[in-house]
């Protein structure tokens, strides 16, 4: 066997730009995989680490519902639980940061942060703050305050700098100001979305917002108490008060749902590279089969078994798929970076590095290797099929039938499938995992369809080159369906990549399209003012803001958190006269009038239609939502709509102010719908920004929120481009492996043109024009595909609301990418055409 | 130089047409090629000129330098040292562009092995040099051209056939149509019986031998077989890159290989 595995060795060697070809081939499917499987191992320590940050070493996190927070009565009772070891209390605040030079920020754009007070003598027994300069917080009088990197970082903040918080209006100026201290290591105890976080004394904290309550209160239990216990104990003891239990799991549980979507889309581009390595290294086999067969013949007939025969042409991939995958995991790393750099400047969760994971490289090269061999089987098991005698005579061909090759094509696509798992959302996700398998499997149909399609249409494409370059095209055109089998792989493999660019360019342009409908759908407004922290009704803004030039209608709107169900669910207290007026919401049941009017009135809410599917609610059902011990608060559905607020989590409940703030406790609005009067000028709009300004309000036009929406939405699609990018790059590989093979292939063909008086550029363009052919054909199918794709994925993920939309920027991109990396990919097969000599060519041994 | 003295002419018997100006001539050609640290030379000093209409055939043992003769005087490869000239115009210097279109206008080839393009079909093949050239084989005066060569080679009612579709001898046979439908000034054929049998091998020798004698087409063919160059005007016996001796045969009915044979022998050939 060792001779054998020489063999295997030396037949890589002797077609050095085909193997090298294959190898990156197999590279990048294995980068994008590994690039994934790190990318998720990073989330999952960021994940981690903002866990850690937030309850540290504490079992059960008892938060308020009410922007008040827990009583000192709440908090004492807790703490009186038997078993209950630590309780350390935390205030959390959203407040701005006044500038330390005055002057030195974008004057009227205050900087939003997240204050969170702790108690310095309790907190270290739940949490270790670590610091990267400076000292941690001494005792709880002090006025010193612990910055996060970011946020030092990003306002040149250092130890022994001051700074100063936008308090209460009570605070005493001197309450307000801070030393910084130190400098913590991360983000700090928050899930600021910037992560600004300033850390101070909860004292300290108390002095500055004035007397509220305790966001947060973080318990250790003894060993004689679980968490489940001390949630039916709490829920005995805090009768009075709202709340919320969440323990370290279902806090990771949650900021994992956040990232199924990124990790599903992952793991269907990387099976889509994948896939397309597949193709490659099919290819690259049967032509070193075809190619050799005379060879294998004279193994046969020399005595090699059948088996010894499969093994060097599987030992001839392994090469391949080792050399591959392990240069995939060099490229992966770098990928794996960019990825970490994409997701951090995108906010959220904070991949700050990319982890070493001997486990994911290991997985990486093994899916790499399966994916390889799986591909090699095919050719080898038509390697061991080769009769010595057949394959000595003179005219000889091996090439699989089209049912083998489908069988083939769908064995692989198992396997490929079962590595793309790797990358699978850890939690949940079934909708999002049927949806990629959906997209999947719709790219599978198309490759099986490709064989079919291929000389059809590559007549139609040939049309336009027919009436310029009609020799090379006559001759193009033909040496598709010189081994239509080979083609098809070539063009399956470019047609998936470019399938991916495409249906991921429509779900984008869905997802553009719904959020920028639900926007104005459901916002009684042409600009937002937002507050980072809750403002009265009755303290003037509203009638402040609505008494400027030009404004027609200001609402107030506040989100919060309900209780339904045994769930969390999102809410929003809105005005429902002027939502009536304004002509927002789609009914879909209940009478809009009716509706809108009991919502006012009290005792009403409206559902969106997510909701009401998910819970089976119709219009008259009642909602019972608890805000505490024994208290509840009692609503009727009154109407159910298309499309609702956003909330954190999906769309809010609508709920009239009167119910807000009486019965969950609402303290005021964080944000202002503002809908301008017909006739307001430029000077009219821009001295109301100035107006919100001067009032510490932040104002947005709608426009500029559904631009960031979309330009969020656009770096993350981005991103899965990039990736679907290299699948394309991939079959662009198979193209130049294919056309290089056909040259060898013609060589005596080409001669015999060439002494018919064909010019080498004709030559050359014949070779340009065979791959422009092959990527048109690409395109075409890759654009069919990925909108079936699209159409698949849409179907079976149930987001409701917003039409279709055709990527007509993705189909350019297809189109362009499809012929460009074709042409690309048909230089140096084109030059050697070009340069093969004619006396070479036609001698006849 | 030993000649045999050809046939007498006799009524009704193909005379080669008198022509006062050689269309071809090669004047002491040399061609050599390193190989490596090694220096072969396929030609030291060969000349030789042909008439118009006259089927010449260049014999020798292997490696002799026959092939490479044939190439220099047709312009797939250039010599060392000498000159190729076809209708007055040197053609041994031509540039790659210049070369080719005499390759396309002015030479045909008819190879060994592998002569048809598998995806074109008959019609097609034969008309592919005008397809090269950007005009279609399938339109007027060329679409009759086509047809002709064709006809002159026995395949009519077969131009739509895939060259898998015929026989050895069919697809040599419309290597010759292609070959011959530009009208070239000058035919080559190199060993273009050499992968058939007797009967089939005879069939291209009577196809090349009658665009000879019907159209007045010069022919040049490379052949170590001797009933092969017994269809010839005159044989060259090309031997270690020299012409060893010119046999004129005259242009005969019956292509007797008999006297040619005896001659060769002489020649320990």
């Amino acid at each position: 066997m060792p001779g054998l595995a020489s063999l295997a060795w030396r037949t890589v060697r002797a077609r050095p730009v085909r193997a090298a070809l294959t190898a990156i081939g197999i590279a990048l499917g294995v980068a994008v995989l590994f690039a994934g499987l790190l990318t998720n191992a990073g989330i999952e320590r960021s994940i981690d680490r903002t866990v850690d940050a937030l309850v540290g070493r504490a079992d059960v996190r008892v938060s308020a519902f009410r922007d008040q927070g827990l009583s000192p009565t709440a908090v004492a009772s807790v703490r009186a639980i038997p078993g209950v070891v630590v309780a350390a209390p935390v205030i959390e605040r959203r407040t701005f940061l006044a500038p330390a030079v005055p002057g030195s920020r974008e004057p009227g754009l205050p900087a939003a942060v997240t204050v969170v007070g702790i108690d310095p003598t309790i907190d270290p027994q739940i949490r270790d703050l670590a610091l990267r300069a400076g000292s941690a917080l001494a005792g709880s009088g002090a006025r010193f305050a612990l910055i996060s990197d970011s946020l030092a970082r990003d306002d040149g903040l250092g130890v022994g700098d001051e700074l100063e918080l936008d308090g209460s209006a009570d605070a005493r100026a001197g309450d307000l100001r801070f030393v910084v201290g130190g400098i913590l290591a991360g983000d700090g105890p928050s899930t600021d979305p910037d992560g600004r976080t300033v850390v101070i004394p909860i004292e300290r904290a108390v002095a500055a917002f004035g007397p509220i309550g305790v966001s947060h209160l973080d318990l250790r239990l003894g060993d004689g108490l679980t968490a489940d216990a001390a949630s039916v104990e709490i829920g005995r003891q805090l009768t009075n008060e709202p709340y919320v239990i969440a323990t370290p799991g279902s806090l990771a549980a949650s900021l994992r749902a956040s990232t199924t979507e990124f990790q599903a889309t992952t793991a269907l581009v990387a099976s889509v590279a994948l896939f397309a390595g597949a193709f490659l290294i099919f290819n690259t086999l049967a032509m070193t089969v075809s190619e050799r067969i005379r060879e294998v013949g004279l193994l046969r007939a020399a005595g090699a078994t059948r088996r010894q025969v499969v093994a060097v042409v599987l030992a001839a991939a392994a090469f391949l798929g080792l050399a591959g995958s392990l240069a995939g995991l060099g490229v992966g790393t770098l990928l794996a970076t960019a990825m970490a750099t994409r997701i951090a400047d995108l906010g959220g969760l904070r991949p700050a590095d990319v982890p070493s994971s001997p486990d994911a490289a290991v997985l990486a090269v093994v899916a790499g290797l399966a994916v390889t061999l799986a591909a090699a089987a095919e050719p080898a098991l038509r390697a061991s099929a080769i009769s010595p005698v057949d394959a000595l005579r003179p005219q000889v061909a091996s090439r699989a039938s089209t049912a083998s090759r489908l069988r083939w094509l769908v064995a692989v696509f198992v396997v490929v499938g079962v590595a793309g798992l790797l990358l699978r959302p850890t939690s949940g996700g079934g909708d999002v995992l049927l949806r990629g398998a959906g997209g999947y499997l719709a790219l599978l149909v198309l490759a099986l369809a490709v064989p079919w399609l291929l000389v059809p249409l590559g007549i139609l494409v040939g049309v336009p080159f027919r009436f310029v370059l009609r020799a090379e095209e006559r001759l193009a055109r033909g040496a598709l369906s010189r081994d239509r089998g080979r083609a098809a792989l070539t063009v399956g493999a470019l047609a998936v990549g470019l399938a991916t660019l495409v249906a991921l360019g429509g779900l984008a342009g869905d997802a553009r399209g719904s959020a920028s409908d639900w926007i104005t759908s459901v916002v009684p407004g042409d600009m937002l003012a937002t507050s980072v922290t809750p403002r009265p009704l009755d303290d003037g803004t509203v009638a402040d803001l609505a008494a400027a030039p030009g404004v027609a209608r200001v609402t107030p709107i506040a989100g919060f958190d309900v209780a339904f169900d045994g769930i969390r669910a999102d809410a929003a207290a809105v005005v429902g006269a002027d939502l009536r007026a304004d002509g927002r919401l789609t009914f879909l049941a209940g009478d809009r009038t009716a509706a809108l009017t009991a919502l006012d009135a009290g005792g009403a809410v409206l559902v969106p239609r997510s909701l009401a599917e998910r819970l089976g609610l119709r219009v008259g059902d009642p909602m019972h939502f608890p805000v505490g011990g024994e208290q509840a608060v009692d609503l009727r559905v009154s109407g159910i709509v298309a499309r609702s607020l956003p909330g954190t989590a999906g769309e809010a409940i609508l709920v009239g102010w009167k119910d807000a703030t009486t019965g969950f406790g609402v303290t005021g609005a964080d944000a202002f719908a503002v809908r301008f009067r017909s006739t307001a000028t430029d000077a009219d709009r821009s001295a109301f920004d100035d107006r919100v300004r001067s009032i510490g309000l932040q104002p947005a036009t709608l426009a500029s929120v559904e631009a960031a929406v979309g330009d969020a939405l656009g770096r993350v699609f981005g991103l899965f481009d990039g990736l679907a990018a290299l699948a394309v790059i991939i079959g662009g590989l198979g193209i130049a492996n294919t056309l290089s093979m056909d040259v060898l292939e013609r060589v005596r063909e080409l001669g015999v043109l060439r002494a018919a008086g064909m010019t080498r550029r004709q030559v050359w363009r014949m070779v340009v024009v065979e791959a422009g052919l092959l990527g048109l054909v690409g395109a075409i199918l890759g654009i069919g595909g990925g909108l079936a794709a699209g159409t698949v994925m849409r179907a079976i993920g149930s987001t409701g609301g917003g039409s279709a939309v055709i990527p007509w920027p993705s189909i350019g991109l297809a189109v362009v990418l499809g012929l460009g990396v074709s042409v690309l990919a048909a230089a140096y097969p084109a030059w050697l055409a070009g340069r093969q000599s004619i006396v070479r060519a036609v001698r006849a041994d | 130089m030993i000649t045999l003295s050809p046939e007498p002419a006799a009524p009704g018997r193909p005379t080669l047409p008198e022509s006062p100006a050689p269309i071809l001539e090669a004047r002491d050609l040399t061609k050599r090629y390193e190989l490596g640290r090694t220096t072969v030379d396929a030609l030291r000093g060969v000349s030789l000129s042909l008439r118009r209409g006259e089927l010449l055939a260049i014999m020798g043992p292997s490696g002799s330098g026959k092939s490479t003769l044939l190439q220099l005087l047709g312009g797939l490869d250039r010599p060392t040292s000498g000159e190729v000239i076809l209708e007055g115009e040197a053609i041994s210097r031509l540039s790659d562009e210049d070369a080719t279109r005499l390759r396309r206008d002015r030479t045909g080839f008819v190879f060994q092995f592998f002569n048809l393009i598998p995806l074109l079909d008959v019609a097609e093949n034969v008309g592919l040099p005008f397809t090269i050239a950007g005009r279609d084989p399938r339109k007027g005066e060329l679409r009759d051209r086509v047809r002709d060569a064709i006809a002159l080679v026995d395949l009519t009612g077969k131009e739509r056939h895939r060259p898998d579709q015929l026989s050895a001898g069919e697809q040599q046979r419309v290597a010759i149509a292609r070959a011959l439908v530009t009208r070239p000034a000058i035919l080559l054929a190199d060993e273009p019986t050499g992968n058939l049998d007797y009967a089939t091998g005879t069939e291209i020798l009577e196809a090349l031998w009658r665009s000879c004698v019907e159209r007045g087409q010069t022919v040049v063919l490379v052949t170590h077989d001797a009933k092969a160059a017994a269809y010839a005007d005159r044989v060259c016996v090309v031997r270690d890159g020299r012409i060893l001796d010119e046999i004129p045969l005259g242009r005969r009915l019956d292509h007797a290989a008999g006297p040619l044979i005896a001659r060769l022998a002489q020649l320990g050939l």
